[in-house]
């Protein structure tokens, strides 16, 4: 063969405990949802809320972003990734780091333990970003996908520091400054800075892929990478003032400059039929928009607060996982069985090693249930707020019967 | 990818092309000769076919997968010669290299 580099994927080792992993904490999650039912018309910081925020953005959004970015990098990079078995630690060191941080917060035990699980957290951002730079370092082209994906990872750093300082000031309180505007500072170097500058990155290079599309307005790329990087940097440095509008109003150019993007490669694609794991997406832009729509009335806490941290943690980011899955494990696992037996006989097709019938029925059973939660929010209706909690149940263990067909997959 | 009647290796190159009905690109679910990946496939060589090809995405992670089921295609419908394969990205592939079963199978918007 050629030495053109195709890029071969990494070691399974490196992805899959990942993916695996995030199945098991979505359930979690969607359980410890069902038991404070009740807690998610108050107030934000409360301790059965900190557990649950953390166990959705590290334990599912975070772990499952990982895996899939440790497949996706040699895609995006045109490179190999640089260490397969440094995404296996990064695995071990995220998972324990939660398991710490996540009962810490449920039983509000500040103190070693809490800050022990930040600190692992911490380690696991920064061997995400040595692994993601030195994976994207030696590729010679210049795309703003790549970018992205570094300065998502280096967002990651800054907001699983500033979330370290937080464990550490609540039991040895130095910071001078008020606890929960550093609070808002951590979360939004999170949302804005993590999750939505790597799936601004891996969208635009994914979507396209998938919808046989292209744009070819890659300034908009570029813009958005600018503007998201600006407006995310003025609010960190100058601080939760009423200044924080504008800096908000440049990250929201920074997302339609993306959207355009990739409303400019829809527009432009051959394939007509979009399938469910791309309807997921789909909707997940609508809960993005939602969420920025809804950034002014965060300014007064309460359930706004937590609506606005609802439709961006299990409207946005969980519509595209639960799609996005279903586009990328069945071809890790289909590579893994099948790749060598490619040409020589009869294999079966990646998305046969799903069910889509149970696909469909978790696409139902997800809008549901965030439509349930959003009304029980916004109502502070009790038995709603359960409901909904009952039907994310439902989502997670018909997520979780996919996944786990899909890795137990037998030829 | 044509093949001229009167190129002497014609009746090989019309087995490698029916054999290579069967390597199918796990992302489209669409053969490689539908889709236009195979820009060249060469038997100048005794012992040796050359097979210059694209992807539809470089650097797809399928990518291995799809020149593996080129080599096995190949190999176990020509047991005595030996497989190369060259991977290309000029010209790049785009949607007008698609056969017209290639559209029809992708559902593809005329």
């Amino acid at each position: 063969m050629s030495n053109i580099n195709i890029a071969k994927a990494p070691e399974n080792y490196a992805v899959l405990p990942f993916y695996a992993t995030a199945a098991f904490f979505f359930l979690l999650l969607s359980l410890l949802l069902f038991i404070s039912a009740g807690e998610l018309g108050g107030h934000y910081f409360h301790p059965r809320l900190l557990a649950i925020v953390h166990t959705a953005t590290l334990g599912w959004g975070t772990m499952i972003i990982y895996g899939a970015s440790y497949e996706l990098l040699p895609v995006l990079c045109e490179n190999d990734l640089y260490s397969s078995p440094l995404a296996l630690c990064s695995w071990m060191v995220l998972t324990a780091g939660i398991l710490l941080l996540a009962p810490s917060f449920w039983f509000f035990s500040t103190g070693p333990v809490m800050i022990t699980g930040g600190a692992l957290v911490l380690l696991s951002a920064l061997l995400f970003l040595f692994n993601t730079i030195r994976t994207a370092g030696s590729c010679r082209a210049y795309t703003a996908q790549k970018c992205f994906m570094i300065s998502a990872a280096v967002w990651l750093v800054i907001t699983a520091s500033i979330g370290l300082l937080l464990a550490v000031n609540l039991r040895y309180p130095f910071l001078q400054v008020n606890h929960l505007q550093i609070l808002k500072l951590h979360a939004h170097a999170g949302i804005a800075g993590w999750f939505l500058q790597l799936v601004t990155g891996v969208s635009a290079k994914l979507i396209p892929m998938f919808l046989l599309g292209k744009s070819t307005k890659k300034g908009l790329l570029t813009t958005a990478f600018i503007l998201q990087n600006a407006g995310l940097l003025l609010f960190m440095a100058d601080g939760f003032t009423i200044r924080a509008l504008f800096y908000g109003l440049l990250i929201i150019a920074g997302i339609i400059c993306w959207l355009c993007y990739l409303y400019d490669a829809f527009r432009s694609r051959v394939r007509k039929a979009i399938d469910l794991p791309m309807q997921h997406t789909a909707l997940s832009f609508i809960c993005l928009l939602l969420s920025v729509i809804m950034i002014p009335f965060v300014w007064h806490d309460g359930k706004w607060g937590v609506l606005y941290g609802t439709l961006i943690l299990l409207g946005w980011i969980t519509a595209i996982i639960l799609g996005k899955t279903f586009k990328t494990l069945p071809f890790i696992i289909w590579n893994q069985r099948y790749k060598h037996l490619n040409g020589k006989v009869n294999v079966p097709l990646p998305k046969q090693l799903y069910s889509s019938p149970l696909l469909k029925f978790q696409y139902g059973s997800y809008i549901l249930a965030l439509l349930t939660l959003c009304t029980g929010i916004i109502t502070r209706h009790h038995l709603t707020l359960q409901i909904a909690a009952g039907i994310w149940i439902v989502t997670a263990l018909s997520y979780n019967v996919n996944v786990l067909k899909i890795i137990f997959h037998k030829r | 990818m044509t093949i001229s009647i009167s190129d002497p290796h014609f009746e090989d190159k019309t087995k490698a092309i029916e054999v290579l009905y069967q390597v199918i690109d796990p992302e489209l679910f669409v053969n490689v000769i539908d889709l236009g990946l195979i820009y060249d496939l060469n038997m100048e060589t005794e012992g040796k076919i050359i097979v210059t090809m694209t992807l539809s995405t470089p650097h797809c992670p399928m990518g291995e997968a799809i020149t593996m089921g080129v080599e096995n295609a190949l190999s176990a419908a020509f047991p005595g010669k030996e497989t190369e394969i060259i991977l290309t990205w000029e010209p790049a592939w785009d949607f007008t290299r698609l056969t017209e079963e290639g559209k029809r199978q992708l559902d593809i918007m005329s």
